[in-house]
Parts: structure tokens; sequence; C-alpha cells
């Protein structure tokens, strides 16, 4: 191809970007491309960290966890495949400093700990100030012990005095502010201690029996740890564990789910949404060019020639927009990052290019099945068009476009979310939306044309000017519709989920545990908390017991290795009534459990799959050597996220009664109250505390960022949601403008032209409103129900809004798009459109 | 054929005009019919004539005549149902579109009734179009003379709707003339002008066409416009009714 060929369609290319042309459409490509590359490449950044600072949650890209020490070796499994190590030995022990001690949580750590995340240590206890505090880089030289702060008062010493963990003398040199993998675990309770993993022996307190959790920390790449993983795997025991981020953060990774899900719901939208909009204006594009091609081809071009103009033009359109909408999508992504780095102590990690090469895909996706279709037949435009200007010009049938332009939408819906339920679902509303739309469009303009001449001058012009387009008019209804319809159905998704995160996680979410509270120490502790301003969330009776039975049976080899519950004692507790964040899946509750003389258990969901319950198996349970029986009444589904006290077994009231429970409550402590903890544990030795602050604060803080996300990128579709409408009223402003510049030519006055311009697209608005919130309402009942699996209700006022929003913003849109017939003489607009 | 070269030539040399002697036009028995809803249409019946190389013919007649019809066959732009066309020694009916767009190119230039400028370009984008079609160079350069030499030297960067329809059309003949075409077809140039613009129009586009030596075909209504032309005929429900000079009845008795 000459230099010169290839000018000329660039040329032709830039004159109609200048003159206007071809703006709607290279906005549309460029919003589908920013809208995906931002979401694509944000959520891909916002995983990475996520999936990051989770593995600093476990201070590991994997742990072993082991209830015996880890094989030695083992070691030069891990060397082999080249991956870094690091072992804690974790465990609770008295600790003493003269006449003071404490149940701390000890663990001691092989040098390299943690080896993701930091430690941050001081010299200040309870320091505050950044400048107090350093990054750790080893761990406690032996001989010396990293405590936390509460420890010093709880054990009444300073840095730099000595305390004692069984024969061993250790001398306190820090204080611990943050350590990464301090978890979630229920099984450590008391203030850390931190020692070196070489003085373990001699503090002599590992006894055969002793209740030890060892950890086996590994770090590196992917492929190296699946190449020791598979190595190890054959060898692991029932009593050993590989944890991975997914399973240490449930909660956490339940929220990004649904966020991720959202945030593709969205892109999808976007992507609809400029579809069509891309779809309108290469129509209106196609339809202005016919006679451009006419002229050219009776100036002598060949149909190769137009093709080649037109394909040149086209496919430079695409790399331009493309490339524009790479780089404001990777602004834009950029921006929210910075935005969040200057709320939040988050710094995003670096994207991966393949979400860059989403949006350059969806692109030339859009190019191809939106823009190529309705522009296909311009080369075969006969030359005589440009002297029988009434020569009827075939193009590629309406519905094989659309059928092209719904395959396209189905191929990158599909792509996005590798969801086909989400696609399937989504897909067959458009349509079936689509479909009513059109019918219903049908019979209600008939109708408003009988209306229309039973009423006013201006009303009967606007209806019969709506019927009289009567193709275009539904056309644009269907648009509109779908448009108000996904824009309704997002912004309600969107307040939904986030009140829905808000209430799961709200800011004052109990963040401390207390465990092991004596009947006789109930209202005690009740009040002491009442007097310092806190409040316990319900106490909850519990025991520890083992399950040893089902049916009768010791439960098999294989049932054993699966389900952890069977290898230590569970928390067994019961209750009168089933707590919120509780559902019944099968059987019954109390207050319709009708079996003398047994005792019935409510099973978790999960444990119950694992164990192979069903409902009316008997359970054998032995609680401090004595026998618990019970039968299963009823399967439970759980939110383990919601942080409240949770149990895999519930009884029915009346069955622990005679196993001595100890109780179990929630309170919320902020930051400045935290030293409650210690009163309460001098006042009250035998408690024990789990301290989740450091956790909710975490989910609570990626709560915000994927809030946050989800805002931006509802305004971003909103965004696109506006083109496509605005695409939709621009595709007939010439035929309307046509007729009302004839319309003022015969006398029309200025108002009542500008009433029934009015009138005609409110109209179009009230109607494509109406059949948009039915559309979104049925749409957003099932992506509540089986996409994010959220409480369904229907949404009155959000229908209401939706009707009165589309017809205001369609009926502005209309004026403002045709206002220069009003203020142009009517007979320079005719020579112009002629 | 050969009977048929004769007696072409024969009548060119009739005239014994020195610049007419090679014919540049030359249809014989066009027919055009059209099925529609109510049987067969026909536009054009039998329709033969020959126009020589620097030579001027107008058809005129009344509208729904076929005089666009004849046009548009005559340029190539659409095919007759039967007879042959040949436009400089090229058989126009024996070739497919691709060939015919490359004869048009070559050798074709034309003024219509609505102007035909694309209105996102401006006037010297417009004129410059066809020449960067054709791949020609100087396309600026030699806009720029013919739009001066139409008087809109002024008018450069205007766009259509910046300008009256006299000086749209002058811009179409700027644009018609700057590709250096054998034969010139003008589709009722004066169509949507008033009677003064009209003449204006009428004089630059004639006072070109001497001055380039091309060939022009002219479809007018008009018969004051008509007779501007050497030869002219009319067209009445498709068929030749009149011709002028007279002796080119001799072309429709082959």
């Amino acid at each position: 191809m000459s230099p010169q060929s290839m000018l000329l369609p660039l040329r032709l290319l830039w004159r109609n970007w200048r003159s206007g042309e071809i703006r709607i459409l290279a906005g549309a490509l460029v919003l589908a491309v920013t809208v995906v590359t931002c979401i694509a490449v944000f959520t891909n950044r916002l995983e990475t960290t996520l999936v990051a600072e989770s593995h600093t949650f476990l201070g590991a890209n994997r742990i072993v966890r082991s209830s015996q020490p880890i094989p030695e070796g083992w070691q030069a499994l891990a060397d082999e495949a080249g991956c870094r190590t690091a072992r804690t030995t974790q465990f609770a022990s008295m600790v003493f400093a003269g006449e003071r001690m404490h149940l701390a949580a000890v663990k001691a750590v092989t040098a390299g700990y943690p080896l993701v995340g930091h430690l941050t240590i001081s010299e200040q206890p309870f320091a505050t100030d950044p400048l107090q505090m350093l990054e750790a880089q080893t761990v406690p030289a032996p001989g010396e012990a990293w405590a936390d702060s509460r420890l010093l008062p709880l054990l009444d010493i300073e840095l730099g005095e000595t305390l004692s963990v069984g024969e061993k003398d250790f001398t306190v040199t820090r204080v611990i502010i943050d350590e990464p993998d301090r978890g979630s675990s229920f099984a450590l309770y008391g203030a850390r201690l931190l020692i070196n993993d070489s003085d373990l022996a001699a503090t002599e307190v590992i006894q055969p029996g002793s209740r030890i959790r060892y950890h086996w920390m590994l770090s590196g790449s992917e492929i190296q740890l699946q190449s020791l993983l598979t190595e190890l795997k054959p060898r692991l025991t029932p009593h050993q564990r590989v944890m991975d981020v997914e399973s240490a953060q449930q909660g956490l990774a339940n929220t990004l789910t649904t966020a991720r899900k959202f945030l593709l719901l969205s892109a999808m939208i976007g992507v609809l949404l400029a579809g069509v909009a891309i779809s309108i204006a290469a129509r209106r594009f196609a339809g202005r060019h016919v006679e451009q091609v006419a002229l050219m081809k009776s100036l002598g071009a060949s149909g190769w020639a137009v093709r080649n103009i037109y394909g040149i033009q086209l496919v430079s359109l695409g790399l331009v927009t493309s490339l524009a909408g790479l780089v404001l999508g990777h602004v834009l992504q950029e921006w929210i990052a910075k935005a969040l780095a200057s709320l939040y102590p988050v710094e995003l990690m670096a994207g991966d290019w393949t979400a860059y090469g989403l949006g350059l895909l969806t692109g030339m996706v859009c190019l191809m099945c939106f823009v190529v279709p309705p522009l296909w037949h311009l080369p075969m435009v006969p030359p005589i068009k440009i002297l029988r200007r009434e020569l009827e010009v075939k193009g590629l049938r309406f519905y094989w476009q659309s059928m092209l332009g719904l395959l396209a939408l189905v191929f990158l819906i599909a792509l996005f979310s590798q969801d086909l339920w989400l696609t399937a679902s989504v897909v067959s509303a458009v349509v079936a939306l689509l479909t009513l739309v059109a019918l219903f469009a049908f019979g209600l303009l008939a109708l408003g044309r009988r209306l229309g001449s039973q009423v006013g001058n201006i009303w009967r012009l606007a209806l019969s000017g709506l019927q009289r387009n009567l193709r275009q008019s539904i056309i644009q209804m269907m648009v509109f519709a779908l448009a108000v319809m996904l824009l309704l159905t997002l912004t309600n998704l969107r307040t939904n989920l986030i009140n829905d995160w808000q209430l799961q996680l709200p800011p004052e979410t109990p963040n401390h545990f207390l465990l092991n509270i004596t009947p006789a120490e109930v209202a005690d502790v009740e009040s002491m908390m009442r007097s310092d301003g806190l409040e316990a969330k319900g106490m909850y009776p519990m025991v520890r017991g083992r399950l040893t039975h089902i049916n009768g049976e010791i439960p098999s080899q294989e049932i054993a290795e699966r389900a952890e519950v069977l290898r230590r004692e569970a928390n067994l507790s019961w209750t009168e009534s089933l707590a919120d964040d509780n559902k019944l899946v099968k059987g019954v509750w109390w207050d319709q459990w009708f079996e003398p003389g047994v005792y019935g258990v409510s099973v978790e969901e999960e444990i119950a799959g694992e164990l192979g319950l069903s409902l009316g198996d008997d359970l054998r349970f032995s609680v401090g050597g004595l026998r618990l029986e019970a039968r299963v009444a009823s399967i439970r589904s759980l939110k383990w996220d919601s942080m409240n006290p949770n149990f895999y077994f519930l009884f029915s009231p009346g069955a622990l009664d005679s196993f001595s429970p100890t109780y179990l409550t929630s309170v919320y402590l902020p930051q400045q109250d935290k030293l409650f903890i210690n009163d309460l544990l001098q006042q009250f030795p035998s408690v024990l505390v789990i301290e989740m602050d450091r956790v909710i604060a975490q989910v609570q803080s990626i709560v915000t960022q994927v809030s946050f996300g989800v805002e931006l990128m509802l305004w971003l579709v909103l965004l696109g949601g506006f083109l496509v409408m605005w695409a939709a009223v621009s595709s007939s402003m010439e035929a309307r403008m046509q007729e009302a510049a004839l319309l003022r030519a015969l006398g029309s006055s200025r108002n009542r032209l500008l009433g029934s311009l009015w009138i005609e697209f409110s109209v179009l608005g009230f109607l494509s409103g109406i059949m948009a919130a039915v559309g979104a309402e049925v749409l957003i009942l099932s992506i509540q129900k089986w996409v994010l699996e959220m409480p369904l209700q229907i949404h009155w006022m959000l229908m209401l809004w939706g009707v009165i929003a589309s017809t205001a913003l369609i009926g502005v849109m209309g004026v403002i798009s045709c206002r220069r017939v009003m203020t142009t003489p009517p007979a320079l607009i005719l020579r112009e459109l002629s | 054929m050969k009977t048929l070269d004769t007696l072409v030539a024969r009548h060119n040399n009739s005239h014994n005009h020195d610049s007419f002697g090679i014919p540049m036009l030359h249809a014989q028995s066009l027919c055009k019919q059209v099925m529609t809803a109510a049987g067969e249409l026909k536009i054009l019946e039998n329709v033969s004539l020959s126009v020589a190389a620097g030579d001027s013919l107008a058809i005129t007649g009344a509208s729904g005549s076929g005089k666009s019809t004849l046009l548009g066959i005559l340029a190539g732009l659409d095919q007759p149902s039967s007879g042959t066309m040949t436009l400089h020694n090229k058989e126009l009916t024996a070739m497919g579109e691709e060939g015919r767009a490359r004869v048009r190119a070559d050798h074709v230039g034309f003024v219509f009734q609505s102007f035909q400028l694309l209105p996102g370009l401006t006037a010297l984008e417009n004129v410059m179009m066809p020449l960067e079609l054709h791949g020609r160079d100087c396309a600026r350069g030699k806009a720029e003379f013919f739009l001066t030499r139409v008087g809109l030297k002024d008018r450069l960067q205007h766009y259509p709707q910046q300008l009256s329809g006299g000086e749209q059309q002058r811009v179409a003949i700027a644009r018609a003339f700057a590709s250096d075409p054998d034969i010139l077809f003008a589709d009722e140039p004066t169509g949507n002008l008033d009677s003064a613009t009209g003449a204006h129009v009428i004089d630059l586009l004639f006072e070109l066409n001497r001055e380039q030596g091309a060939t022009l075909v002219l479809v007018t209504h008009e018969q004051r416009l008509a007779e501007h032309c050497r030869q002219r005929i009319s067209l009445e429900g498709g068929k030749v009714v009149e011709r002028f000079p007279m002796e080119m009845a001799c072309c429709e008795a082959v």
C-alpha cells in the first residue's frame, strides 16, 4: 500500500473528527476501553495487593500448620525447591516476674521470621507515634524476649527487666507493636511474648501432651511453592495442614469475591452501554456516509478503494480510541489508587499487563462487532445513488447486526466474569427487556396516538411525531429503557452492597472476645464493663467437647482426615433463639423440635458436609470425660465474617446444664481503652482474651477501599449511560430538526414547538422509565438471589425515581439537542439539512 | 462496428469542426427498464447518440423523461438494460463496476444539481478530495488554483454551509475541473440556483470548459441553458423526440 493511499483515509478521518461526525462514535469506543481498562487494572491491582496483604496475615505465602514438630527432612525439600522457610512454635504458658504472672501466648521463632510483612517493634511501650517504631530486621537474640506492651504492666516490669518462661529467664528488650501473623485464631489467648527458637528447649515447657502449634512458614515464587507442595502433600499426616490466604481469611475472601463480582458487573454494564452507543453512532455514521461513498465512486473510486479508505479509518480509529481508552483507564485507576493512598495507609501494587490487554481486546471487539457491521455495505453503494437519492441502499440486515452485537456482548461478558451464570442472567435480562419493550412500546404509542387526538394541540403534535417515526421511536425507547434499567440496577446494587458491608462490620464491631468466664463471674464481668462504658454483646454459654461417635460409631479414617473438628475439642453452646447471622438450611428450630428425652443439636452447614451428617443422625460428644448425646435437628449456615461469637454445634436448651459451662462474650474496645484488658485480667485471672482488633481494622479498611472503587465505577458507568442516551437522541435529531424547521417555516410558534419537543421526548422518557423500572426490579431480584446471595426486597422508591429521572433527563436531552431549531432561522436549517 | 465508426467519422467530419474529430462518447440503442409492482417500466428506449471530443451536448426534457438516467448511463454510473456505450474508446457496457470506476477516475468530471459537497470538508478540501482519491500530485496547489479561478480565493477555508448556493456550485465546478477531465457531466447545474446566479455559474462552466478543452454533457430542463451547447437532444417518455442539429439522426439509423 502506497503512503499516498494511507494518507487519504487518515486525512478523511481527521476531517471527520474535526467536523464532529465521529465524536460520539469515538467517545463511545474510548469509554468502553476506559471502563474496562480502569476496572480490570484496578481490580487486578487491588487483588494483587490484597493477596500480598493477606500473605502478611500469614507472615508467609503458605504455612504448614501442625500439632507435632515439623520433620527435619522437610527442610532439604524446601531448599531443593528454592523456597525460604522459618519456623514458629506457639503455645500458652504462664510467664512470671517476681510475684506477678500471666498466661501469655508465647511464640518461639527462627531467623528469617516473618517471611512476608514486617514485625514492628519499639522501645516505647504503647507507642503510637511512627517515629518511635521500627521494623525488626532480626528476631530476638537468644536470652532476649520481645513482649506485647500490655504484658509489662501486667507483670509490673519495665523494658530491660527479666521475666521467666518455664526454666529460662529472658530480658525483655523491645515491645511488639504489630506482628503480621497474629491472625484470627481462637486458640491464641493472652499477651504475646516472642523468643528465639534456640531458647525453646531451655524453657522445658514443652512436654509430651502439651498443646503446641507448630508453623512451618514458606515463601517463594508460585512455581517454587507448587513444586515443594507437590512433594509435601503425600507426606502430610492428618495433623498437618497447608494454609493459604483463602483458608486464613475466609471472611475477607468473601467480601472480595462479592466486590469483584460487582465491579465485573459494572464493567459489563459499562461495555453494554458503550456497545449500544457505539452501535447507534456507527449506524448514524454509515447513514451519513452513503452519499459520500456514492460521490467518491462517481469520482472514480473503486469498491476496493472505498473499503480501503473506510478500513484504514476504522482501524486507525480503533487504535487511537483504544490507546486513548488505555491511557485514560490507566490514569483514572492511578487517580483512584492515589486518592485511596491519601485516605488509607495502603499502597496498591503494580497491575498485571494482561489487564491492559483486556481493555485493548474490548476496543477491538467493539470495533469489529458494533462498528463494522453497519458500515459493511458502504463499499457496495452504487455510484448512481449520487443522481438518484431515492434509491434504497440495503445494508446488513438489522437483525444480523443485532445478533453480532449480542454475540460480542456475550463474548465480552463471559470473558470478564468467567461466570456463565452471571453472563446468562445479564444477557437474558437484556434480551427479554428489549423484546418486551418493543411490544409494549408499540402498544403504548398506539394508545398515545388515540389519547393524543383527544387532547390539546401541542400534545397532538408531539404524539403524532412519535407515531410518524414509529420504528425510530421504538428503537429509541429500547435504548433508553436499557440504559435506564442498567443504571438503576447498578445504583441499587451499589447501595445495597455498601450497606451490607457496613452492616457486616459497623464501626463499633466487637473486636475482643472474652472466654472462660465462670458462671459466678458473669455478673461481675458485665458490671465491670458497664462501669468502663463498655457493652458486652451477649453472654454465650460454652463447654469444650470432642465429637467421638456418629450414629453410635467412631467416624471412619476417611471422615477423620477430612474433618478437622474430629481431631480437636470444639466449642459447644446452646441458645433459645437463632442469631441474625445464622440461617436454618434444613430441619427445625427448638420451638418445633418435639422429641421427648432427646436433646437436639444444630450443626453448621460446612461441618455437616465434612462429617456427612443428615437430619436425625445421633452424635456423641465427650465433654471432660462425660458423655453427651444429641440428635441432629437442623443444619445452619453462618456468616463467619460477622465477627460475632458463632458455634459449629448449638444445642437445645438444657443439654449442657450438667457440664458446668463457662461463658463467652464479645466487646468493642477502642484503641485508647486497650488497658481495660489488663484490669480485667488482674481481677479475673482465669478469663481468656482474644484480640481481633487488628484483623477487624484491616477488613474494615479493605471494605472501605472496595466501596470507594465501587462508587467510582458507578459514576463511570453513569457517564456511559448518558452517552448512550445522547447518542440515541442525536440519532433522530436531524429528522426532528427538519420537521421542526418546516413547522416553524409554516408559522408554528417557538413555544408550541418547544412544548411539542419537550412532550415528545418526555413521553419517550416516561414510557422507557416505566419499562426500565420493572426490568431493573426483576434484574436486581435475580442478581440478589442468585449472584450476590443477598436478601430480597422490592424497591418502590427506586422505581419511582427511575421513572421521574428518566422522564426529566430524556426530555431535557431532547430539547437541548434540538435547541438550535429555536434559535436559528428555519431557512438556514432546511438548507443545511437538504 | 466498422460501419458505425465510419458513420460516426462521417458525421463528425460533416460538421467540419477541427477540434471535434475524435469521438469521446458514443451510445447505441440504449434501453433501460426496471420492474415495478405495476409491471415493467421503460425508462429509456432505444437512445443513440455520439459526442465528439471537445463538443458539447445538452439533454433536455421534462421531469421523469429519463434525462438523469441517461446521464448516469453515459457517465458509467449505471448500466443500461441493453445497448452499447463507449467513452474515450472504452466500451463501458462490457465492463464491470471496477472497470467503469477506472474510466471515471481517468476521464470523467461531474457537476451536480445539489452540489454534493461534503459538509465536513472545507471548500479547499472538497476540491482536493478527488485528486487525493486518485493519488495525484500537488492536490492542494491545483485546488487552490481552480478555486481562485472560480473566484473563491477568499473562501478556501469555508465550509459548505458557510457558502451561498452559487458559491457552493462554483466549488463543485472547481472540483470537477481540478482533476482535468476529458469529459464533464453536469446534472441540472443551475437547478438549485436563482436565474442571475445560475447565469453566472453557466458562464463560468462554459468558460472553463473552453479553456480545458473538455467535452461537456449537460442535463437541463432550461431551454436557454441548452442553447449554449452545440448539440441538443430532447427526451420524452424515455425516447429522443428532438435533435439538433438534425444530422445527428444518422446515428439513430444504424
